[in-house]
């Protein structure tokens, strides 16, 4: 929202605040300002000017002219406009000579765009000014825009004149309230309302006026309307944004001839009815959208948007104006169902004040005979209305005041702060105000005593309140081991050379099937971003993957980890958020075993005991490289190669794990054992197994035949090659046996050995001894 | 004539131990001098027998402290070279220790994790619990137990991901942790919590879909706006690692009431004013304020009984600014040439 500083001077009685050091105080006491723009710096210089003569220049559209331009002489200036010819009265600017196609032009001849009194630049303005004289009303301003976030709650910040207010009280001056309300003439309607639900439109005020003539609104006007955003179009409509710009309230003008009935009816849309809007787009409408209509159907869309076919035109000579009040949530639904916001839905979805839609009738009436000499009204004014709310009365304990601010304020200044934002104050019992809340803070805003606590906060300034610590007892706080544990999985994974990256919560269709999942069982983002961001993911690889391709272009090797949620579908509940680990090594030289290992090493540091089962692989890994990650008995990860083909060149070592489990699983009680006390024996043993059996199934062979004595087994080295037969493979381990009770005799150890020799024969295994 | 043949002895032996060049050498000197059989030291003693017994007292002394120091000077010697072969083989064993170290350097987490981890162990530190909130949030926690119903022009604010299914949605703020704070823990509570959000944004330098949140809350008996300064100071001056002045202006945020935007004075010019805070001597921080009484209803806490702040800080705006990081994009791109600097 843009607000004009001379038009908040205007509505303030002796404002001597110059326009930063006002921005400043509004940030500090009320809504947070983006910034300052002077608007129409060169208006306080331009001057009506007669141009004289014109003559063409060689070579281009430009044209020498010579005007006179009054105190500041007669002036040759170069000016290209379509429209520049001897006799018309136009701007003159003294912008400095500069020399253009060869002739020196001294100062400009201007367009409305570059006075900025509007946003026609066609051609310079066509004055009807004598030689020499200032665009009247017409001043260079400075406009403050305020970040409309922080006024979503204030609908009466959303005009003028609640900025008005608010500065006069900050600044101790009275606000000049520019509504005479005697002005709204008395007598029976020309006109019917009816409001088929008043709690959608609680009040649908309107006058009519005859013998108007639209044209283009006065200078000043369009200046006004220029600086603040809003683009001049005729004097009616101009007029209407100018209340709404000034008392926040939205109006809008009918073509009375064009209405079909004597009867504006206010009512929800009757299914599929159309609309053919102000903007030139066709609105296709429900029951859930409020409608103001005519005998003939649909002429606007309340509180949003008027209709073209009773758009004011050149041709109009009879105006309804209409003043009404909306439903906050209807009008939003509304302008958020169709995608349209105006100006007037922002103000509307804002609880809007019911009392304020006849003031901008009377504002109308002053304004509109300026703006349209001879114009007449017809008859009093059609109100239809709800019983107005009763302004709502708020009990506010002082010491409720202090209690929350952590500072007192005394009763008198209390009682000043909240009077000068116009509300009413009475002491109902000792320490208790009852403070009544104005019509244009009631609606919303100003509901419950903590509403008056942040009004007697933000004048007596948050700076003025001491930072204090609370007393309060000390104590530990509750603990997150899923969140340590985390924590504890990064830094381990930092400290074996993993580096960390974040990847978005999104992917595509496409990289959910090429990593082997189904579309359909993720969840769907409604509205995403991009139609390849559109599936929440429910695995961290395919991201991983991408950083893995897209590293690979700079660096030989590397190392990186992604800790995040997978997110699953669970039928019509929560969905399930699994954080996962996903590490991937990179190496574009070697044959990929290497980094299988490393990371493997990498499982093993993040879950002792681990082992790996070779599984089936997917089709996005290595068809001979994939195994599930075992721990403690339960599948906590998966560790395989990507397959090649989905790497441009080299090869990626994958570890995945699910960080829930891992955790349940690690938190596990620690016991102590004695030392063993008695020697222990040790001795080797060489198994003659296939190529491809598995060392892991080996071991745990031998372990199941070695029976309790045996205290541990380490695997020692495989050997291929003569004097072994060819396609099969010599695989060494160390056994160490013993007791806790004794030492073994070396028959006890040999049986052990005889138990696993025959054990593994059974299962023909040769052992070489 | 004896005692002069033990001093002749004594010090040639010495010059011969000083000057043997090999432990080989001294084998031979020491054999010649102190040998059982041959030993010219040795033959002296056996030699003793033969002297008058009042000779051979005095005589006797004088040999056993030649044979001493012939000794000593011998395993000095001897030491002396274990010493030198020592150091000659060490000397082989030069290595380059300017060499690189094999195996992986260490990696790096990412910034926002060290930020996040830095915050969560202050708060920790002050008695806050860290809470965890789902990212696919329901409307209710997201928006209407925040005292946002659907009618409310805040949530034009937050562009919301919607997700297919019943009022779900991809959190747009951290706040709906306070919500599920409050049902889990009930009053009094400190929590915070951190993660990520999402807000449905076009992605340039400086806007992002994704990004990431601290929130803040602490209920407890009279909590009132002083003690949200001091907590908002104790943690702006552990992120920071210095004393730094902070302000309150009025800010709209509807589980809050009264609301604020908590400045902080610029920490590059110290509020004289510079490009980073546009002049202005400021530089917005956080949104905070006394939680809304609706709020505090909707969790089932009393709020006549019960009050509390809560506050809302980005991290990610935190990291761009810590490391003068100029595209937010970078955050999030997995490029190990950004992640790697820190």
């Amino acid at each position: 929202m843009k607000f004009s500083y001379n038009w908040i001077r205007e509505l303030v009685d002796g404002l001597d605040c110059a326009p930063g050091a006002l921005e400043k105080l509004i940030t500090m006491k009320t809504a947070e300002c983006e910034g300052i723009e002077v608007s129409g710096a060169l208006l306080d210089r331009a001057c009506a000017a007669l141009v004289e003569s014109v003559e063409p220049i060689p070579g281009g559209h430009n044209v020498k002219t010579v005007v006179d331009a009054g105190r500041y002489g007669r002036k040759t200036v170069v000016c290209g406009a379509p429209n520049c010819r001897a006799g018309i009265i136009t701007a003159y600017v003294p912008i400095g000579k500069k020399t253009i196609q060869g002739v020196e032009s001294d100062g400009m001849l201007a367009s409305a765009a570059e006075l900025d009194i509007s946003r026609d630049h066609t051609g310079i303005l066509e004055l009807d000014l004598q030689i020499g004289a200032p665009l009247p009303g017409c001043f260079p301003d400075s406009v403050i825009e305020i970040d409309n976030k922080s006024i979503t709650h204030r609908p009466d910040l959303w005009g003028h004149l609640g900025m008005a207010r608010e500065v006069a009280a900050l600044q101790g001056r009275s606000l000049k309230d520019p509504v005479h309300v005697g002005m709204l003439p008395e007598g029976p309607a020309p006109i019917k309302i009816e409001v088929e639900n008043l709690s959608l439109c609680p009040r649908y005020s309107a006058l009519v006026f005859e013998n108007v003539t639209v044209k283009p609104s006065p200078l000043w006007l369009q200046t006004r309307l220029t600086a603040i955003g809003l683009n001049p179009i005729n004097n009616v409509v101009d007029m209407t944004n100018y209340i709404m710009a000034e008392l926040a309230q939205p109006m809008h003008a009918f073509d009375a001839n064009l209405l079909r009935g004597g009867t504006i009816y206010v009512r929800p849309a009757r299914p599929g009815e159309r609309l053919r809007a102000l903007n030139e787009e066709e609105y296709t409408l429900d029951p859930s959208n409020l409608v103001i209509a005519d005998a003939g159907g649909a002429i606007a869309l309340g509180g949003v948007i008027g209709g073209l076919d009773s758009a004011i035109s050149g041709k109009t000579t009879r105006v309804v104006l209409e003043s009404a009040n909306f439903l906050a949530s209807s009008v939003r639904r509304t302008s958020a169902v169709l995608k349209l916001r105006t100006d007037a839905s922002m103000r509307f979805e804002k609880a809007q004040d019911p009392h304020n839609t006849v003031r901008g009738l009377a504002r109308a009436i002053e304004l509109l005979s300026e703006l349209s000499p001879g114009i007449r009204l017809v008859g009093g004014v059609a109100d239809r209305k709800r019983e107005l709310p009763a302004a709502p009365v708020i009990p506010l304990p002082l010491d409720f005041v202090a209690r929350k601010l952590g500072r007192e304020v005394g009763r008198i200044e209390v009682r000043s702060i909240l009077e000068r934002m116009g509300f009413g104050v009475a002491e109902a019992d000792a320490g208790i105000f009852a403070v009544t809340v104005p019509s244009w803070r009631a609606t919303k805003d100003v509901t419950i005593k903590d509403d008056l606590v942040e009004e007697v906060g933000r004048m007596v300034g948050y700076d003025s309140i001491t930072p204090q610590a609370p007393l309060v007892p000390s104590a530990a706080p509750p603990r997150n081991p899923e969140r340590r544990f985390q924590h504890e999985v990064r830094d381990l994974f930092a400290d074996l050379g993993f580096t960390e990256v974040y990847n978005y919560s999104f992917l595509s269709e496409d990289a959910v099937r090429a990593f082997g999942s189904d579309p359909a069982e993720h969840i769907r983002v409604t509205n995403p971003i991009a139609s390849d961001q559109a599936l929440l993911r429910t695995s961290l690889l395919p991201g991983v993957w991408k950083n893995i391709n897209e590293n690979l272009k700079h660096r030989e090797a590397f190392r990186i980890f992604e800790i995040g949620l997978e997110i699953h579908k669970r039928g019509n509940s929560l969905p399930e958020e699994i954080p996962h680990l996903l590490a991937a090594i990179y190496e574009r030289q070697g044959d990929g075993a290497a980094g299988l290992f490393e990371i493997k090493r990498a499982a093993e540091c993040l879950m002792p005991g681990a082992q790996l089962c070779p599984a089936e692989a997917r089709a996005f890994e290595h068809p001979a490289r994939a195994a599930d990650v075992l721990w403690k008995g339960e599948k906590a990860g998966r560790l395989f190669e990507l397959h090649p083909s989905l790497v441009e060149t080299g090869r990626a070592a994958i570890l995945d794990v699910n960080l829930q489990l891992a955790q349940r699983l690690a938190v596990g009680e620690k016991k102590y054992t004695p030392i063993r006390r008695y020697p222990s024996s040790a001795f080797d043993l060489s198994v003659v197994a296939g190529l491809r059996d598995q060392a892991g199934s080996l071991e745990s062979a031998i372990r199941s035949f070695a029976g309790p004595l045996l205290e541990s087994i380490h695997f020692l080295r495989q050997y291929s090659g003569p004097p072994l037969p060819e396609g099969s493979k010599s695989v060494s381990f160390r056994l160490t046996v013993g007791s806790p009770e004794r030492t073994l005799s070396s028959d006890e150890v040999a049986q052990v050995r005889n138990q696993i020799i025959e054990g593994m024969r059974g299962r023909g295994y040769e052992l070489r001894v | 004539m004896l005692e002069q043949s033990i001093q002749e002895l004594e010090s040639s032996s010495l010059a011969r131990i000083a000057s043997a060049r090999s432990l080989e050498e001294l084998e031979v000197v020491r054999v010649s001098v102190l040998g059982r059989k041959e030993g010219a030291l040795t033959h002296m003693m056996k030699e003793l027998g033969k002297l008058p017994p009042e000779e051979r007292k005095s005589t006797g002394k004088l040999v056993n402290a030649a044979k001493q120091k012939l000794e000593e000077a011998l395993a000095a010697r001897e030491k002396q070279f274990a010493d030198d072969t020592l150091r000659a083989r060490l000397d082989t064993e030069w290595i380059d220790l300017t060499l690189p170290a094999p195996g992986p350097r260490r990696g790096h987490l990412h910034p926002i994790t060290q930020i996040q981890q830095e915050l969560e162990d202050l708060f920790v530190s002050l008695g806050f619990a860290v809470l965890d909130g789902p990212e696919a949030e329901t409307e209710y926690h997201n928006f209407d137990a925040l005292n946002i119903p659907a009618t409310h022009p805040a949530r034009d604010a937050q562009d919301t991901f919607w997700l297919e299914g019943s009022n779900l949605l991809l959190r747009t703020h951290t706040s709906p942790v306070q919500v599920r704070g409050m049902e889990k823990l009930g009053p009094p509570l400190r929590i915070v919590a951190p993660g990520r959000v999402f807000r449905n944004e076009s992605v340039d330098a400086s806007h992002e879909h994704t990004f990431y949140q601290i929130e803040g809350m602490m209920v407890d008996r009279d909590v009132s706006v002083a003690h949200l300064l001091y907590f908002m100071k104790v943690m702006l001056a552990g992120v920071f690692q210095r004393e730094v002045s902070v302000r309150l202006r009025p800010g709209y945020f509807p589980f809050v009431e009264p609301g604020f935007e908590l400045d902080i004075q610029c920490l590059l010019c110290g509020g004289s004013g510079c490009p980073v805070c546009k002049q202005s001597g400021w530089v917005e921080q956080l949104g905070c304020g006394l939680v809304h009484p609706n709020v505090l209803r909707m969790s089932g806490i009393d709020p006549e009984e019960w009050s509390g702040f809560a506050f809302g800080l980005g991290l990610t705006r935190l990291v761009m600014m810590r490391y003068g990081i100029d595209d937010i994009r970078h955050l999030q791109g997995g490029d190990l040439r950004f992640l790697e600097q820190f």
